[in-house]
Formats: C-alpha cells, structure tokens, sequence
C-alpha cells in the first residue's frame, strides 16, 4: 500500500511558556498500520497528539493529517480517546454517545442507531439508559472508545487506551483495535504497556524530550539490534545471574531474566555461565524486547536511585 | 464557524438545561409564588373578620362615647365595644385591669386616649390615642383605628358648633387614588403598580439568569475537570463551542420566559371572566402586564439574558473546578443585585442623570431601563440607544470570549490571572 501516509508531522514545535514540549519533531504515520507513539511521562507524546489534532496550533513546522493542512477540516474522518477522560456525569449513556457521535459529522439520527449499536457491541446494551455516573471505570472507559470510533474514523488515535482496564476487557479492546486496522483505519497508539505494543504495533515512535529517538518499522529496529539477548527461566534466587562477563545488562526479576550482550561476546560463553550459577529451566537467544530497547534508550541515563527511594517507588 | 456543530452543540446544551432539576422546579415554582403573592397578600393584609371585643378609657378628653360610636361603625372586622370608662388623667386602675383581660384574652385590645400638652406648652392640649392590644401589627386595621379615632376627635371639636358633622365624616373618608398619565393615555395604579411590577419583572430577569447562566457555567466547568472537553474540541473549534453554549442555554432561558408569560396570562384572562378576590391593594393586574411592557421586557430580557450568559461563559471557563466556579459566580452576579436595587429606586425617582446614565450601561440597563419604562416611558431614542447598547456590548462581550475560550479551555492545573486574559484578548 503506497498510499498517502495518515498522518505526517515536518519539523513540528510546541512551546509552553518557554518550555518546548515538542522540539523539531519528523514523524510519518503509514496508512492502515498501528502505529506505537512511546515515550516516558513528559516526553511530548499528548501535545504531539493535540497538535496533530489541531487542537493545540503548532508555534513551528507543519503537520498533514489524512492529506490535509488543516486538522478541523477533517475531524469528521479522524477519532480520539484522550489519556484524561471524562464523560458528562448526568446525561444518559446512549444519548451520551450519540451526542459525540453527532459532533463527529454522524446526523441524529444515525448517531442514535450507532450509539445503540455500539452499546451492544461492548456489553453495554442493559445500560444504554443508565446515566452514565452509575456505570464503573471501565465500563466509562469502553464507551469513551466506541465515542472515538462509532463514525469509522480513517485515523484512530487512542492515548492510553487500556489503563485501567481488566484482562477481559483488555482483550476485548485489543480485538476492537484490530478490528479498526482490519476495516482499513490507521490506529495511533500511545501507551506505556510494552506487551500491548509488542502484540499490535507494527510501527513505533520513541519520544524523548520531544524529539524521536527511535522511529520506524518495529521488525527493523529490532534487527538492527541483532539477537543480541538471553531469555532465561529458572529456579533459585535473584541475583545470582549478576557480573557474568560479556553481558552489558542484566534484568532478573526472579523467575525470568534477560540478559543483554556486549557486542561482540560469545552468547554460548554466557550461557554455560547461566548454567553453572542457577537450575535452568529454559533458555534462549532472543530478539530484544521493545521494553528492553526503550530502557536502553531512555530509561539507563535516568536511573539515580537510592535504596530508599526504590522502596518507596515499590 | 460551522452552523452544524454550533447547533449540535447547542441541542444537548439546551436538553440539559431543561431537563435539569433547577430548571423544572423554577419554572413551576416562580409562578406559583407569584401568584400566591398576588392572591393570598390581600387577604394577609386585610384584617381579619374575626369580631374583635375593644374597650376605651378616656382619660379626660371627652372622646369616650363618640370613639366608641366610631368602633362600631367599622365593618371589618366587626368591632364590639365591652365597656367605656372615663377615668382621671392620673388613674392607672382601668388600664391595669384592661391589661389584665387582654392577657386573659377575655379582651382582645382597648383605646386609651389623653390629652397630651402641646409641644410648645400654649393652647389647650390635643387629645393623643394609644391601642394596646396581644395583635396589634395589622395595617389596615391601624388605619381603621386611626381613621376611628380622628373622627371622633373631630366630632368632639365640632359639637355645638352647627357644621354637618355627616359631610365632615365624609371628607374623613376621602381617599387618594394614583393615576400614572403619559402620552399614550391615563393608567390606573402608579407607585405600587409600577414597584410590585419592577421588581416582578426584574426577579423574572434575574432568576432566569442564575438558573440556566449557572448551569451552563457548571457545565463548562466539568467539561474542563472531565477533560471531556479534549474530545470535543477534536470535533469542534472553541468557537464553535462557546457559541453553541451560549445559544442553547438562550434557548433554555426563552423557553422558560415563554412559559412564565403563558403561566401569568392565565390568570389575566381569567379575572376577567371570573370575579377574582382583587389583589392586593391599589394594584391592578392588566397595567401590571400590559402590552408594552411585555414587548419591552421580552427585549431586555433577551438582550439582558444574553449578556449575562457570556459574562458566565467567561466566568466558567477561567475556572478549574466547581468549589472555584461558587466564589467567582458571586462576582458575576453582584451587577444584577446592583441593578435590581437601582431599578428599585428609579421608580421614586425616574427622571434623575443618575437613573438615564444606568439605564444605558450594559449590565445595569435591562433592569433599570425596564424600570423606567414602567414607571415613566423615557424618550424612544434613550430605549432604543440603550437597546443598542447592549446588542454592541454582547456582540463584544461574544468576541472576547471566544478568545478567552481558545486559550482558557484546556488548561486545567493553574487558573488563568486577569492580567493573563487581557495579555490574551489584545494578543488575539
């Protein structure tokens, strides 16, 4: 699909008072792709977001969403599931729905139809006329996602989409994200669940102090980083996996560690290393987790803890 | 701006608006009021029909016996006079016991009368009166009394002279009925018409702004804390919303102005088809709602309303949470309750600078522009200057907040400073 990108941000800048939250950004969204927009707190992930949406006014650079210099003037063809949401507390769910379907570009009366049929789709038709403070967190938060998709945007962007959300849930959502790709859409995700990432995203976006440290294809990306990691499960205690030579970094939580290789070592040295301090049970050569690269290349520079400050931080 | 968005905007603000609890109860319940007001303060104010039983002490000015004649004249309540007793100046012993039975509610009240020395120590003394009663607060019935008493004092002078005390009597019972003339013609009432009417019109005025220009603001308020209002403005344009709200909470407001009207002609068509107890007194119901008044209140109302509900749009908007929206709606309000007390004023007093230079600034002008209508229709020019006025200043007002909106609608942690929203509104 050579099709025009969904979305294309040139040398974007947003300032706040002398602060720029987003800082030269280039960034190009592939048409019918999920796309990982990542990047730790701060980092300039919702202002790149709102920018892109029109609903901040870039201060420099350009952006181009569906084709189009002017975001309002395709918001009917675009959905958004903001990271802090809210609903009208007393209106009805259904009307609710409706009504942000309708400001989507939906008439009244086909917004009514896909509110009540959306409703169903997520389990919620018993409560289409409950009002919508007496639904629970996720249930709200299932309907503020059938509010980004009922006008079957050509461009979905979905900030923390599954914060809060139980596993059945999540699944459920993780369905109804493919199911927008499936039907043609570009999804925009920003999140900070890296499993979630890895199962559905097929482009990524590392953001750091608003500018993109990483950005492309997830297959390449990894490639680039070669099979340069150890998986281990095994049984004992943490800690003894520590100071083998050849590996750059390690990260053992207990029962599962993966061990990142200086380049150039000797994975099979590693490995009967792995064997003679702890009981394997099973371990291989693996492709980096996208966890594992985004600590490489935000995470490492920011760790300054002390004992203490890791005992309150767990 | 697209009209679509503004008007799919303005719908749900309008439903919300007249579905709300504030709004129904409002609507049914000023009326009610009103109407109370105006049907059951007559029967309040006038004394009741329960035959009172008065006994009279005359203290040495004569006017025993014919006092008592003129207690028994009055109709209502009916008055049985027990006992007349003519004592010395210095005797307490009647009054004592009188007292007694008044507390023992044998007595409902007594008249004394004296005479009093006048003031400047020459002539013969004047006779004062005093009635002592358990209820003795009613106003009609002190009119009645007093009526009573100057009567018989009067009697008293005449007597032996010859004059016809019956046409004397009837100059007592003269009364002075208020005429308000102007150009188009007489009207009956005056003072009380155009008070009660003033502050009806105005209490209209300024209910319907607090009941719906509040819940628009709190509405704004929590799309801001909710952060609902991200996702809408990635629907519509700040403008687009703002208009949107201000429109449906007019519609909002017109529909209970429209029902108000409705509600208070009822009433009007049915005292004339009906004999009505008559309101309250000196007060008459067709030139408290004539015709042009109404036309007249409809426009400021409008206009009033309107301006308002942008001064609250404003209001609501710079604020982060509900507990901040209560203390800064003080603020918005404090000009109506200014102005309401200043339509208040104008009615003794209609033609002042003071009062001409109010009716033409914006916040102050519906009421105290409505007010001089009512009490004096001012020059066409200044009403329709004034009207003028206030269509330029919300036009502005609009103009501004729509600034304010951009700028003020997605931030949440800090609240904007004045200093911020001029910075915002010159930079444009």
């Amino acid at each position: 699909m050579a099709s025009t990108p969904a979305l294309v941000c040139r040398q974007l800048v947003k300032e706040f008072e002398g602060t720029r939250a987003v800082d030269g950004l280039d960034l190009t969204v592939p048409s019918g792709t999920i796309f990982g927009l990542l990047g730790p707190n701060g980092s300039g992930k919702t202002t790149t977001i709102r920018t892109s949406l029109g609903i901040y006014k870039p201060d420099g650079g350009s952006v181009e969403i569906l084709a189009s210099r002017d975001p309002l003037a395709v918001r009917h063809r675009t959905g958004y599931l903001p990271e802090e949401r809210g609903l009208y507390a007393k209106m009805k769910v259904r009307e609710q729905l409706a009504f942000l379907a309708s400001i989507r570009g939906l008439g009244l009366a086909e917004s009514d139809r896909r509110a009540g049929a959306w409703l169903d789709r997520v389990g919620l038709a018993a409560r289409a006329q409950s009002l919508t403070r007496e639904l629970s967190k996720g249930m709200q938060q299932k309907v503020q996602f059938a509010a980004a998709v009922i006008h079957d945007p050509e461009l979905v962007v979905l900030d923390e989409p599954f914060s809060g959300l139980d596993p059945v849930n999540s699944r459920l959502l993780k369905e109804l994200i493919l199911e927008q790709r499936a039907r043609g859409s570009t999804v925009i995700l920003s999140t900070h669940r890296m499993e979630e990432v890895e199962s559905l995203c097929e482009f990524i976006c590392l953001l750091d102090h608003g500018r993109p440290v990483l950005n492309g294809r997830m297959k390449d990306i990894k490639a680039a980083y070669g099979r340069n990691t150890i998986a281990v499960e095994y049984a004992g205690a943490a800690g003894r996996l520590e100071g083998i030579a050849g590996v750059q970094a390690c990260d053992d939580s207990g029962r599962h560690a993966r061990l990142r290789l200086e380049a150039g070592a000797d994975a099979q040295r590693v490995m009967r290393a792995i064997f003679g301090r702890v009981e394997v049970d099973s371990v291989r050569l693996d492709e980096p987790h996208i966890e594992d690269i985004y600590l490489e290349k935000v995470g490492a520079p920011r760790i300054h803890t002390t004992p203490a400050a890791q005992e309150t931080g767990a | 701006m697209n009209p679509t968005q503004i008007a799919k905007i303005a719908r749900r603000e309008y439903l919300a608006r007249v579905r709300n609890r504030a709004f129904i109860t409002m609507t049914v319940l000023v009326p009610v009021f009103l109407g109370l007001y105006f049907f059951t303060v007559p029967f309040l104010a006038r004394s009741g029909t329960r035959p009172l039983r008065l006994a009279v002490i005359d203290a040495g000015t004569g006017l025993g016996r014919p006092l008592a004649d003129r207690l028994r004249a009055i109709e209502r309540p009916p008055i049985t006079v027990t006992e007349v007793v003519t004592v010395s100046a210095t005797d307490t012993a009647a009054r004592e016991r009188f007292g007694a039975a008044v507390r023992a509610r044998t007595l409902d009240g007594y008249v004394f009368a004296e005479p009093k020395p006048s003031s400047s120590g020459e002539g013969s003394p004047s006779p004062a009166a005093r009635y002592v009663a358990r209820e003795a607060g009613n106003p009609t019935l002190m009119r009645d009394l007093q009526l009573a008493v100057r009567a018989a004092a009067l009697e008293g002078l005449l007597d032996g002279t010859g004059v016809d005390v019956d046409a004397v009597r009837k100059t007592q019972q003269l009364t002075l009925d208020s005429v308000t003339l102007s150009d188009r013609g007489e009207r009956a009432g005056g003072f009380i018409t155009a008070f009660l009417s003033t502050l009806i019109l105005g209490m209209l005025l300024y209910l319907a702004v607090l009941i719906n220009g509040q819940g628009m603001a709190t509405a704004i308020v929590e799309e801001k804390s909710s952060r609902l209002i991200e996702v809408i403005l990635g629907a519509v344009t700040a403008t687009e919303f703002m208009a949107g709200k201000i429109l449906g909470v007019l519609g909002s407001g017109l529909t209970q102005l429209a029902i108000w009207i409705a509600v208070s002609l009822i009433p009007l068509l049915q005292a004339s088809s009906f004999a009505l107890p008559g309101p309250a007194p000196g007060v008459d119901l067709s030139a408290v709602l004539s015709a042009r008044l109404l036309f007249y209140f409809a426009v400021f109302f409008l206009l009033g309303y309107l301006l308002y509900s942008v001064l609250f749009a404003i209001v609501a908007v710079t604020c982060t949470s509900t507990e901040e929206l209560g203390q800064s709606m003080m603020a918005a309000v404090l000009p109506m309750v200014v102005a309401l007390m200043a339509a208040m004023n104008v009615i003794g007093n209609p033609g002042t600078t003071a009062t001409r230079v109010l009716s033409l600034i914006p916040f102050f002008s519906p009421l105290v522009m409505l007010a001089r209508i009512n009490v004096l229709m001012p020059p066409l020019w200044e009403v329709w200057l004034s009207v003028a006025i206030l269509i330029a200043s919300s036009a502005a007002a609009g103009w501004i907040a729509a600034k304010i909106f951009r700028y003020a609608l997605l931030m949440t942690g800090k609240r904007p400073t004045l200093p911020d929203l001029m910075r915002v509104v010159r930079a444009g």
